[in-house]
């Protein structure tokens, strides 16, 4: 047995993870393993409480998406009783979301993976971080905080919780938006869409050029992918339908409620994270960068690969720029910043559009629900991908099952299969240095992982050690920052 | 609430679905069922999301004053104890991973105390146990250690 490495992230942050890196006898890379550590016991804990209770408890699942899983589990909700929600109350939920996510795109390009690039992935690590990003580009800086602030006032005004959110309700959401707030809220969305214009620009100027070598080889695979569309194809992040695509780019398309005849998941003993993976392709699960077997991954790239076209004007300009440059479907994973931009460009053209419909002020925000023995299944595009909530309830509306799948959990296996593709880039006969934990850490967070920032601190230090055992356990080596 | 505007920041951190990580949480509610909030105060449960609020502040040209951190440990003190840290008294080791949570803030702190100047306090209590699987609710020296909690923000704040 060859040498062991394993690289992992002193802070607990969201979530545990750890890579370990197999080396056989010449010193090559056999194995890699991303270990994530998984929520457990939510299923069961939910199990005899009223449904209506769930879109408030799992904003306490996450401390990243509470949003998503507020308007999942809303949604599943109004399954479950068998109502569409009230049209402005639907509209309200969707500004939320898009609200949301400008808020997530732009911390993470900015403030976790902005660094890498801006900054550059060979910069010390004393500055590879956000504060060298405010320090060598001190207006950036200030730009980024007051748009994400803006994104938290917004949600304040609309819904009164930025935080642990509240006013989605099975039926629609609780709390009708004034005339007042909207006008407010308006010259705000649109601020927000002009540093999103900003920095897409910025990033095609500045940045993605200077990497493109380094987005053509780091954490490449090949798969399909999985997002949801609305009825016309269009990228959607808040309702449609699911589309799995193949790494062929064929696609079938299908209701949230049959994502189970679609989707299976696999369970590895080394992993508490399950691996789903796409069983109505018939081929079965394998991880194999050479010939992987029912792999599809969602996220960003994914999004903007099964989507035929945005329903914005400005994102679609940068989509069919996007589309025409890399194909489609488009493989290389360092590709899912450039989509995550779109999608932030999309997201607040999409909430200026919505805050611009007569209909977001209605007072008619919910309809009234009767408690049934149902299923329901409620789906939203979470910024980390695709988030699924499967309920089932008892006459009474108590929860009798229920089953989560989250954006990170899709990408179990493309996370792992993209590190074992760049360890297998870096480390050859046994030689690898420091920079390996920076090009390793840059294939994770390309998926924005619930780990991603365990893996990049703030104060510039590195949270990761690599421990090198012989093949006995011993600790014969270790490289830390 | 515009949290820039404030002289003071209290925040709440932990995971009420993870029994005593849920003490933040609860001090903040007790606090705000419990006592006056002065005005220039801002007090908020950020259960795991207090990183969206450091993150802006560290970045701010407008800060507060002063932040007070409320969080459950697990320094192998007595359970129940409540105490105050001092950014630069955690040990190295325990720099990034003091915090039961998911959340970077101890470099954000760091960050706020030494380059940005905020006053930065961080009330604590050692936990009795943290489950390994959802189980809402403190044990009860946890509980106990509630008021206690609230009379050293209190002080601070006075």
């Amino acid at each position: 047995m060859g040498k062991q490495i394993i690289i992992q992230p002193v802070s607990r942050i969201e979530g545990h993870a750890k890579v370990t890196i197999q080396l056989d006898d010449s010193g090559n890379v056999a194995d890699t393993r991303v270990n994530v550590v998984e929520l457990r016991g939510f299923e069961k804990f939910c199990i005899g409480r009223p449904v209506e209770e769930l879109p408030r408890i799992v904003t306490s699942i996450c401390g990243v998406c509470p949003w998503s899983h507020h308007l999942a589990s809303a949604k599943a909700n109004d399954a479950v009783f068998g109502v569409e929600p009230a049209p402005a109350g639907k509209k309200l939920r969707d500004l939320c979301n898009s609200i949301a996510y400008t808020e997530e795109h732009i911390l993470h390009f900015f403030f976790l993976s902005g660094p890498d690039f801006v900054m550059g992935p060979d910069a010390d690590y004393s500055v590879r971080n956000v504060f060298g990003i405010a320090q060598a580009n001190p207006e950036i800086g200030k730009k980024v905080v007051r748009n994400r602030h803006l994104g938290t006032q917004m949600l304040d005004i609309i819904s009164g919780k930025s935080i642990h959110p509240v006013t989605a309700v099975p039926g629609g959401f609780s709390k009708p938006l004034t005339q007042k707030e909207k006008d407010k809220v308006l010259p705000m969305a649109e601020e927000v869409l002009e540093f999103a214009k900003f920095s897409i620009a910025f990033a095609k100027e500045n940045i993605f050029p200077k990497y493109l070598d380094t987005v053509k080889v780091l954490g490449v695979i090949n798969t399909g992918f999985m997002g949801t569309v609305s009825e016309d194809g269009a990228l959607n992040v808040y309702d449609g339908k699911l589309r799995l695509m193949k790494p062929d780019g064929s696609f079938t398309d299908f209701a949230y409620d049959q994502y189970t005849d679609f989707i299976a998941e696999r369970v590895e003993e080394w992993s508490y994270l399950k691996f789903p993976y796409a069983k109505a392709w018939g081929e079965g699960f394998s991880m194999d960068t050479a010939n992987p077997k029912g792999i599809y991954r969602t996220n960003s790239l994914a999004r903007i690969n099964v989507a035929d076209k945005m329903a914005t004007p400005l994102a679609q300009k940068e989509f069919e720029e996007f589309r025409s440059n890399f194909g489609r479907p488009a493989q290389l994973t360092l590709l899912y910043h450039w989509a995550r931009l779109i999608e932030l460009l999309y997201n607040a053209e999409h909430a200026v559009e919505l805050l611009n419909d007569p209909e977001i002020t209605s007072r008619e925000t919910r309809v009234p629900v009767t408690p049934r023995a149902a299923r329901g299944v409620g789906c939203v595009e979470a910024p980390r991908g695709t988030l699924i909530h499967d309920y089932e309830t008892d006459d009474k509306g108590l929860i009798t099952n229920l089953n989560l799948i989250v954006g990170t959990t899709h990408n179990n296996a493309p996370i792992n299969m993209s590190v074992n593709q760049a360890a297998k880039l870096l480390i050859k006969d046994g030689k690898y240095d420091q920079g390996i934990l920076n090009r390793v850490e840059m294939a994770i967070r390309a998926y924005d992982p619930c780990l991603s920032c365990a893996t990049h601190n703030l104060d510039g230090r590195l949270p990761v050690r690599i421990d090198i055992l012989d093949a006995d356990g011993n600790l014969i080596n270790t490289i830390q920052n | 609430m515009d949290y820039l505007e404030k002289e003071i920041l209290i925040l709440g951190c932990g995971n009420i679905l993870f029994g005593d990580d849920g003490f933040g949480p609860e001090v903040i509610e007790y606090l705000q069922k419990n006592y006056e909030i002065p005005s220039n105060v801002y007090v908020c449960n950020t259960g795991l999301s207090v990183r969206e609020i450091l993150f802006n502040v560290v970045l701010s040209e407008k800060k507060p004053k002063k932040i007070i951190i409320v969080d459950a440990v697990d320094l192998g003190k007595s359970a129940g104890s409540t105490f105050q840290l001092d950014v630069d008294e955690m040990p190295e080791i325990k720099c990034d991973d003091f915090s039961m949570h998911q959340v970077p803030t101890s470099n954000l702190l760091k960050e706020l105390k030494n380059y940005c100047r905020v006053d930065v306090k961080i009330v604590v209590s050692q936990v009795q146990h943290i489950p390994e699987e959802v189980s809402l609710g403190l044990s009860s020296v946890m509980r106990d250690a509630i008021p206690v909690a609230c009379e050293m923000i209190l002080n601070e704040i006075n």
